[in-house]
């Protein structure tokens, strides 16, 4: 263990290219994929615990379903979609950080929307009425609803981002960890586990940790300083 | 105001019918009645929330109308802040927030404060611009009794500066006879009596009226 501190140690410092290629290729996916997924997920799920119209729960079973969905599940749909012999073949996506990305956003976007759902459904109709009573127009009662969202929005990311730079099933069978194109953290631990490398595999587990330790800081720090 | 007639029914269960309403400017009309009645149905479909069944229409009110629900949400953002949300006079909501002992807490944060705070705050926010019918739900269920009856004191002169009508559900009977000028008694979603507080509260004509005032009366005392 003590080892592996020291050779994680040592290939930080010693600004090791490849290290850093799997750094970059890991953040630029899962910042990307986590924001995108929260772009998509964060007003569907708003729409979803404010709006009432016959079929609602079936959207809600589905996105709590797809929350537990297997990374591996969605790789193999995109591979069979982006594939050669796959409808959309053709936009040569396959093995690149795109087609990661997509992956990625498949798989975290309903987490994002089924977290905000349950946040937003118990509280928009306390927070219509009030604001209806106080003859506050619909925009207005928009505003102050995203403005009550704001705290779990920011969690709700931090969880998106975290499934996103653990998950390895999805990006191995779509990005098929290419090194200096598609190889991510995980894939490069998987990798170094299989050739052997278990000293190698733990030190990059350990900057793996410690790099979801640093965005889980800084979200917090924006969470705290938005909340206040 | 003129509120049509309308039912509200959830799957096969009717859980409101109520004749025709008038309420007039300057009055205060109390709704009592035990808990499930109906009278918060009642205030939600006044006061446009709620819709009514569809066969009664979307009711659509011919006033301005201001309601506090039973459970009035504090936006995460200063006691202040909260307060000025529909907008109105300064001055006015120095001297509501000052009446109802807010003014040390104005600036504090809405998570930071208790459920009688939070209370005094959603009043004063509904009272801070005139309407023609103002709709409070319970607003003093969760006060103290002090501040229950300074809040009492604010609906009175409420109606009194803007003669507006004022819709109060209450469970407190004693708040009833303190403030109603009408009383509007429901029962398993029926309005099963109204007419002038003195004669509903001591004088009513039905057995099941006259059962609920004696048992909860009794229990006022």
């Amino acid at each position: 263990m003590l080892g592996a501190f020291i050779t994680a140690w040592e290939l930080i410092i010693s600004g090791d290219r490849e290290l850093i290629n799997i750094l970059i290729v890991t953040a630029k996916t899962c910042l990307t994929s986590s924001l995108i997924a929260l772009l998509i997920g964060v007003p569907l799920g708003i729409w979803l615990g404010t709006t009432r119209f016959k079929g609602k729960h079936v959207f809600i079973v589905l996105a709590r379903t797809l929350m537990g969905m297997p990374p591996v599940v969605a790789g193999l749909l995109m591979y069979m979609l982006f594939s050669g012999v796959g409808p959309f073949g053709k936009l040569k996506l396959l093995f690149t950080v795109t087609i990661m990305v997509i992956a990625q956003v498949i798989l975290i976007t309903p987490l994002v929307i089924a977290n905000l759902e349950t946040y937003v459904s118990p509280i928009s109709q306390q927070i219509y009425e009030t604001a209806f009573g106080l003859g506050l127009g619909r925009r207005r009662t928009f505003v102050l609803l995203y403005n009550e969202c704001v705290y779990p929005i920011f969690s709700t990311y931090l969880l998106a981002f975290s499934r996103a730079i653990a998950e390895v099933g999805a990006v191995s069978m779509v990005g098929g960890a290419i090194a200096w194109k598609t190889n991510v953290m995980t894939t490069a631990i998987m990798l170094y586990t299989n050739r052997g490398s278990f000293t190698l595999g733990i030190a990059l587990g350990m900057i793996l940790i410690a790099l979801s330790l640093l965005v889980n800081i800084a979200v917090t720090m924006m969470q705290r300083r938005l909340s206040a | 105001m003129i509120i049509p007639p309308f039912t509200k029914t959830y799957g096969r269960r009717t859980v409101l019918r109520t004749p025709q309403l008038t309420f007039d400017p300057g009055k205060i009309y109390v709704l009592i009645g035990p808990n499930g009645s109906g009278k918060s149905t009642f205030a939600r479909i006044t006061a446009g929330v709620l819709d009514p069944d569809e066969k009664n229409g979307k009711h659509v009110s011919d006033g301005v109308i201001r309601y506090m629900p039973q459970k009035s949400y504090p936006f995460r953002m200063s006691v202040r802040r909260n307060i000025m949300l529909s907008g109105g006079d300064p001055e006015r909501a120095e001297e509501l927030i000052r009446r109802l002992n807010l003014t040390a807490i104005e600036q504090q944060k809405i998570s930071s404060l208790s459920g009688g705070e939070t209370a005094r705050m959603a009043l004063v926010r509904v009272l801070m611009k005139p309407c023609d019918l103002l709709i409070l739900d319970e607003p003093t269920s969760a006060m103290d009794m002090e501040s229950a009856m300074i809040s009492e004191q604010l609906i009175t002169e409420y109606r009194n500066l803007y003669g507006s009508a004022v819709l109060l559900v209450t469970h407190d009977l004693s708040q009833a006879r303190r403030l109603a000028d009408e009383v509007l008694f429901f029962q398993e979603g029926e309005l099963y009596e109204y007419g002038p507080a003195e004669k509903l509260l001591y004088h009513p004509q039905k057995e099941i009226t006259r059962r609920f005032l004696e048992f909860y009366g009794s229990l006022a005392k």
